[in-house]
């Protein structure tokens, strides 16, 4: 086994968090060193450069892993779930196909046992993580407006709101008309130059990400900074376990490199950044005599309280051309009037409106995310010319709350291609979460129609839908009921972090990628205090 | 079936894919544009050849059995008939047909200019949308804060 130098932080996972923290880390002087089992995507790999780009989506870009299948990936078993975990393993990680659309959690997000009764509040609040809000809006830049009431006051905007164009204005127009509420999306795609990087060109797919780094992925907002701050980055670096120390202290990794050979590389901390089901999975091969059941698993929650984001979507079929095809495909408009719980609509918590641009022509034949096929004959013609340029859709995100029984662990018989076990997910969705989503279809069917729908179509439960992977790890101040502390820090090894979306206590009703990356920074804060 | 068969059905599958997606006056029949992805999907993946090629047998199966000596003797109506016949009772093969005659079909260059969209890379040409003024958000703002304060 061939050993590196040892460094100061070991961070495992280069996506949205490890890279926030790599690079406010290596800023404060502190060596950095970060494994991450993908590569670096070349910017002109990416379909756009191609005229068949849409045939990409299902096949070598696909959001799924297991469709996937390239060489970095790992197989997931997610055949006891009813939603399908999507990521991507690369320098950037998922924000590489993201859409960008960068809502925070909300003030009462973080104290939902206090406000509501149900699962827990989290031991830090909005205001601590404000400052990490407004330092991770000025890494990634984000296109938005200033004044929106669903939430405290707001920092300026990098750059003016992503172009509602005729298919958001036409849906504004809509929530207009019911009184409710609505706002440009906060969304990391520059609408200007902005940092170095160019403006969006409005192509459209940034779910098969971004040729010109206008969308904010991580390989082209913090790693290049991180970088130029003494950060070491080794890609196709797969690691294999957390090794400990006599002490029970964290001390390094293990990891295979791109050849397949086995590397040691330790550390003074490590920090956990490979996603809510990267990270556990990791945890639970990290097995030792003083960790029988997982590393930093005496709580026996390490995989546990699994939450998605559940998505229903719901499409109405407009008479005339909407423009639908130009655009950043995710991202136009939030609606946020079924928002804060209100126990008159059957259910605990809320739910988000994401309006999305138009389907694209493959997409529109296919049905899309709700998978409404045109049918095929005699009547296809007709029937694809009356849906295409002619929808939009209403994306419903749903707040999950945490369930043990919803879980990560390791399949007996499934390893990726080193023999590393992998993992494996139950996922059911709660009576709660059914009852919000079916409270969102029936309102977004009120709001298509009021912006002129002249059929509304849906999916109640979205299965390929799982881009966010939050909870098993969670933050809390008792060891009995929580991974880690309000600074990050396993309970059982206090040197080892965790900063992705693992760290969650609960999930809000909206993206979280702009969340996890603020409490990324605010870990890596206290960090450095602590080093000082 | 080996390897390449349905290549050796090229005739009756561009019969299938004609009657998936028929021509119409501005548009072409799937026969015409979407016979070469489907052919090359199904080179590249020995599972979905030997699934299409088992359809095309079903297909003619199917034809037979309405009394004629196969698919091509049937008219456009009939060999739908018989589509639909196959559609209901072999769902799996026939999705795996549709899925792939769509993805041909309105991936090519002449379909997608029919539909009023250029047809090459979207980059580095991206779309323009004209500048407009920021939305009128007056409504919206005028009810003051909807979030709870924690």
């Amino acid at each position: 086994m061939a050993t590196d130098d040892r460094t100061d932080v070991l961070v495992i996972g280069a996506g949205a968090a490890g890279a926030a923290v790599a690079w406010r880390l290596a800023r404060a002087g502190i060596g950095v060193a970060c494994l991450e089992q993908g590569d670096w995507v070349d910017p002109r790999a990416y379909p756009h450069w191609r005229a068949d780009w849409e045939l990409h989506r299902h096949t070598d870009w696909s959001a799924e892993p297991n469709v996937r299948r390239l060489p970095q990936d790992y197989p997931v078993n997610d055949s006891a779930s009813s939603i399908s975990p999507l990521m991507y393993n690369a320098v950037g990680g998922s924000t590489i196909h993201w859409s960008a659309h960068f809502p925070r959690f909300r003030p009462s997000d973080f104290r939902v046992r206090s406000l509501d009764g149900v699962a827990d509040d989290w031991p830090i609040d909005y205001a601590t993580l404000e400052p990490f809000f407004d330092l991770n809006d000025r890494m990634m830049g984000v296109a938005g407006m200033t004044g929106d009431p669903a939430y405290p006051p707001k920092s300026p905007r990098q750059t003016p709101p992503i172009p509602l164009d005729t298919l958001g204005v036409t849906m504004a127009r809509g929530f207009d008309r019911l009184g409710w509420h609505w706002w440009p999306s906060d969304s990391a795609i520059l609408t200007r130059d902005y940092d170095g990087r160019r403006a969006c060109v409005n192509c459209g797919p940034c779910d098969l990400g971004c040729p010109i780094g206008a969308k904010a992925s991580t390989d082209v907002t913090y790693w290049p900074k991180a970088l130029a701050s003494g950060a070491r980055l080794v890609t196709r670096a797969r690691v294999r376990e957390i090794t400990l120390g006599p002490d029970g202290l964290a001390d390094g990794a293990v990891y295979y490199d791109r050849e397949g050979r086995v590397h040691a590389q330790k550390a003074r901390a490590v920090v956990l950044a490979a996603n809510g089901i990267g990270t556990p999975r990791l945890l639970l091969n990290s097995r030792s005599a003083r960790f029988p059941d997982g590393l930093a698993n005496r709580s026996g929650l390490v995989g546990r309280n699994l939450m998605f984001h559940p998505y229903a979507m719901v499409r109405g079929v407009f008479d005339r051309p909407l423009d639908g095809h130009r655009g950043p495909i995710g991202c136009s408009i939030i609606g946020q009037e079924f928002y804060e719980t209100d126990l008159s609509r059957g259910f605990v918590r809320g739910y988000s409106f994401q309006v999305a641009r138009g389907l694209s022509p493959i997409a529109s034949a296919s049905g899309g995310s709700v998978g409404d096929r045109v049918p095929w004959g005699r009547e296809h013609r007709r029937a694809y010319d009356e849906r295409f340029d002619r929808t939009i859709t209403v994306a419903i995100i749903g707040e999950d709350l945490p369930e043990p029984g919803n879980r990560v662990d390791l399949d007996p018989a499934l390893a990726d291609s080193h023999g590393i076990p992998a993992p494996r997910v139950s996922y059911t969705l709660s009576e709660n979460s059914r009852r919000m989503l079916d409270h969102g279809i029936a309102r977004a069917r009120e709001a298509l129609e009021a912006a002129g729908a002249r059929e509304v179509v849906f999916n109640p439960l979205l299965r390929a839908g799982g881009w966010h992977l939050m909870g098993t790890a969670r933050m809390g101040r008792d060891p009995a009921t929580s991974v880690i502390d309000a600074e990050g820090r396993c309970h059982d090894v206090p040197n080892l972090y965790i900063v992705d979306g693992s760290t969650m206590v609960t999930c809000a009703g909206v993206n979280p990628t702009s969340t996890i990356q603020a409490v990324a920074l605010y870990i890596a804060d206290g960090i450095i205090r602590r080093r000082a | 079936m080996t390897r390449g068969a349905l290549a050796e059905g090229r005739d009756l599958l561009i019969l299938v894919l004609d009657t998936l997606v028929p021509a119409s006056a501005e548009f072409p029949g799937a026969g015409a544009v979407a016979l070469d992805h489907v052919l090359a999907v199904a080179a590249a993946d020995a599972a979905l050849e030997l699934l299409l090629s088992r359809g095309l047998k079903v297909v003619e199966e199917a034809a037979r059995a309405n009394g004629v000596s196969g698919f091509a003797q049937l008219s456009p109506d009939d060999r739908e008939s018989v589509l639909r016949q196959v559609e209901r009772s072999h769902s799996d093969l026939f999705e795996a047909f549709v899925r792939h005659t769509y993805d041909g079909y309105y991936g090519h260059p002449m379909v997608v200019t029919r539909l009023g969209l250029d047809p090459g890379p979207l980059h580095p040409r991206g779309h323009r949308i004209e500048a407009a003024d920021l939305p009128d958000l007056a409504r919206v703002t005028a009810r003051g804060p909807i979030y709870r304060r924690a």
